[in-house]
């Protein structure tokens, strides 16, 4: 790897673990919010921190087409979707917070364990790692459970989507780390992918408030057998 | 293989403004007819000359991609031709109330041209933002209708795919890691010939994970069970000739996909661990599926279960690994899309016939409409798998190849499985065409709407006695794509 000289002042690794940290951490702090605004603003962090370490990869491999691609990165998930799913809470009229169905302690608790599972797994799988993203990896893999777990311990329906598109972050984060990103256009498509998607499930969001008049996606329970 | 990719998305782009114009419905059979003749155009082609590489390595056609295009296009023309009566009738009616009004026929050709470029995507990228543009659009077509059911079935629908599509990214992001060694970086090593050829050489573990992440990432949304349980949800709810689509061409699209990584995965660690993963998956769909046939008294969400089952049996086939296998299960993706397609449209005129989805209220429709009643037994003697329908054959191939292949307790339980299906099936209909007509029935679709219809059953009572050359060759060569 050569390093660009423009930052080689810095501790460039440091400078990604602490990234890493602060992407880590956005994904925990979500789980113990309750309130919906507050995963919203973690989400933001997340897709920042993200984008910055995508940004920093770029400058230190010289790859062109990374730097692109954090760019995109910071658009898309650190200003446009952050802001598709501010507009649909803003339209939500429900107020009252449906209580998840783990309490914020036992999330906090749970999902740490599930960053320790995840630590060590990843170091089985995949060896130690030599590049200056060796701790990304194991962070995107903890970042994806955490994702997880918050689509499916929360009850209220953008909060869920909120789960959603922290795990994407952290399968972005995963490819990054791993071969530093896909080819540029695969990328620009992905990220297109999920822009509409967000947009469509802020959408849907918007009906199941209109139709069920609550966002409490457990209540959507008129289909079964 | 170009103007094939592009034909169904301008379609969409000329329904747009055509939207509630008389125009709109032929311009979207037009583009379908154009989809389903350049499809069948590149079948004839590859069979004769071989696999094709177009737009710099980004398109590809095989036989497989051949054969699933022919499926997407004939699906689609039938579909777009039976919605040019059954949407006006909805549209009329109150039942109209929709959130993306007049939108439905653009929708439909987006979702027709995701489909078909996940057919011919090379790039397993471009094979990931496809299929995920199919999750959107149909997204769109399941919530069409203003109603609380269909917003619930969207919601769920678009929340588990999206999940099992991220899974579907990182096993994307997985076998271009374990290929960048060998092929350098680029869009080159998500190229699908390029890690096929390779894949001996590809790292073995990582290899395995990614598979594992494909099946269930891809598989969530070819509705292999456990990962079923939107399915019935999303199929019951679309506007009906979407459902057709959804059943018989998405589900197809989506484990070809899986099918795709089955490949890799296959050439690099040997046929056991993929193909044994997807015998399980199989058998567990079709066991899934199986006691909720039995019981449902709704129409649609029974041929969705059918669909799991269905969807279950060509894993199961592939999975079992014997060429003759492959044949059969490649076989019955195209004798299921020809019996669901028609079970799914001859569902919709009774429906608007009787004002009831629910099977209690058709009793008696051989004798009240003698025409629509006879497809009905088509469809059904196709979904059972009896002769002289083209699923027996094709269930016949998959079980003579498991034997072949020396898994005679796998084949035992399917055959199990297969039989509780049919009980099913065969109580439901018998009861509905037996049964005494009730008062109110009135097909209120004119007699040209039963056109489609009757050609595919034809083509499905066709392909049970006789398999044409030129289907064989393309079935023989998409079988040697998945297994050489």
């Amino acid at each position: 790897m050569t390093g660009a000289p423009l930052i080689d002042w810095l501790p460039r690794s440091n400078a990604i673990n602490l990234l890493a940290g602060v992407f880590l951490l956005s994904a925990l702090y979500a789980v113990t919010q309750r309130r919906t605004a507050a995963c919203i603003t973690a989400y933001t962090w997340n897709s920042l921190s993200l984008a910055a370490i995508a940004m920093l990869v770029a400058l230190l491999t010289g790859a062109r087409h990374i730097g692109v691609a954090a760019a995109l990165v910071l658009v898309s998930k650190g200003f446009l979707i952050p802001r598709l799913l501010r507009r649909a809470l803003a339209r939500s009229r429900s107020r009252a917070e449906a209580e998840p169905y783990v309490s914020i302690q036992l999330s906090a608790l749970l999902c740490g364990a599930l960053v320790v599972i995840a630590f060590s797994q990843t170091r089985v799988l995949f060896g130690e790692g030599v590049s200056i993203l060796a701790s990304c990896l194991p962070v995107s893999i903890a970042t994806t459970l955490v994702g997880l777990f918050l689509m499916v311990s929360r009850k209220q329906a953008l909060a869920m989507v909120v789960g959603l598109v922290i795990l994407e972050n952290a399968i972005f984060l995963a490819a990054v780390s791993l071969t530093y990103g896909m080819p540029l256009v695969v990328e620009m498509g992905v990220l297109l992918d999920l822009l509409v998607g967000t947009a469509l499930l802020g959408m849907m969001v918007g009906r199941i408030e209109e139709s069920f008049a609550t966002d409490d996606a457990t209540r959507l329970t008129s289909l079964r057998g | 293989m170009l103007p094939l990719a592009v034909a169904a998305p301008l379609t969409a782009l000329l329904c747009l403004p055509l939207a509630r114009t008389r125009w709109a419905r032929p311009v979207s059979i037009a583009g379908s007819a154009a989809v389903l003749a350049l499809a069948l155009a590149l079948a004839w082609r590859v069979t004769a000359g071989g696999p094709l590489v177009a737009a710099r390595g980004w398109l590809q056609a095989d036989a497989l991609s051949a054969l699933l295009a022919c499926i997407i296009g004939a699906v689609g023309l039938a579909s777009a031709w039976y919605a040019h009566f059954y949407m006006a009738r909805q549209e009329e009616g109150h039942d109209a109330a929709s959130w993306t009004g007049g939108r439905y026929d653009a929708l439909f050709h987006g979702l027709v041209g995701s489909l078909i470029v996940a057919a011919l995507a090379n790039n397993l990228g471009l094979l990931w933002v496809a299929i995920e543009g199919s999750t959107l659009t149909s997204a769109l077509l399941v919530g069409y209708y203003r109603r609380p059911g269909a917003v619930e079935a969207a919601w769920k629908y678009l929340m588990l795919c999206s999940v099992g599509i991220a899974l579907g990214l990182l096993a994307t992001v997985l076998i271009y890691y374990s290929a960048v060694p060998l092929v350098g970086e680029g869009s080159v090593g998500l190229q699908w010939t390029v890690l096929a050829a390779a894949a001996p050489a590809l790292q073995p573990h990582f290899v395995k994970l990614a598979f594992v992440l494909a099946l269930v990432g891809y598989g969530t949304k070819a509705g292999l069970a456990p990962m079923h349980t939107w399915l019935p949800d999303a199929h019951s709810q679309a506007p009906t000739p979407v459902s057709a689509l959804l059943s018989a061409a998405l589900l197809a699209t989506a484990l070809t996909a899986v099918l795709r990584f089955h490949a890799i995965a296959a050439r690099c660690l040997g046929p056991d661990f993929s193909g044994g993963l997807l015998v399980f998956f199989g058998l567990l769909s079709m066991a899934v599926a199986a006691p909720f046939m039995l019981i449902q008294g709704d129409y649609k969400r029974l041929l969705a279960y059918s669909s799991v089952e269905h969807t279950g049996l060509v894993a199961l086939a592939v999975g079992l690994g014997h060429p003759l296998a492959i044949l059969g299960g490649l076989f019955h993706l195209v004798s299921h899309a020809l019996a669901k397609t028609l079970a799914f449209l001859v569902g919709g005129s009774l429906a608007s016939a009787t004002g009831a989805r629910r099977l209690d209220h058709w009793s008696g429709v051989v004798q009240a409409a003698p025409a629509l009643g006879a497809l009905f037994v088509i469809a059904g003697v196709g979904l059972a798998g009896l002769p002289p329908g083209a699923l027996f054959l094709s269930e016949w191939l998959t079980l003579a190849g498991g034997l072949a292949a020396g898994r005679p307790g796998v084949v035992a339980a399917a055959i199990a499985l297969l039989a509780i299906v049919f009980a099913g099936l065969a109580f439901h209909w018998t009861r509905v065409a037996l049964g005494h007509p009730s008062k109110h029935f009135h097909d209120s679709l004119p007699a040209a709407s039963r056109r489609p219809l009757w050609l595919l059953a034809a083509a499905l009572l066709l392909l049970g006695v006789y398999l044409p050359p030129p289907l064989r060759h393309l079935l023989e060569q998409a079988a040697r794509v998945i297994r050489p």
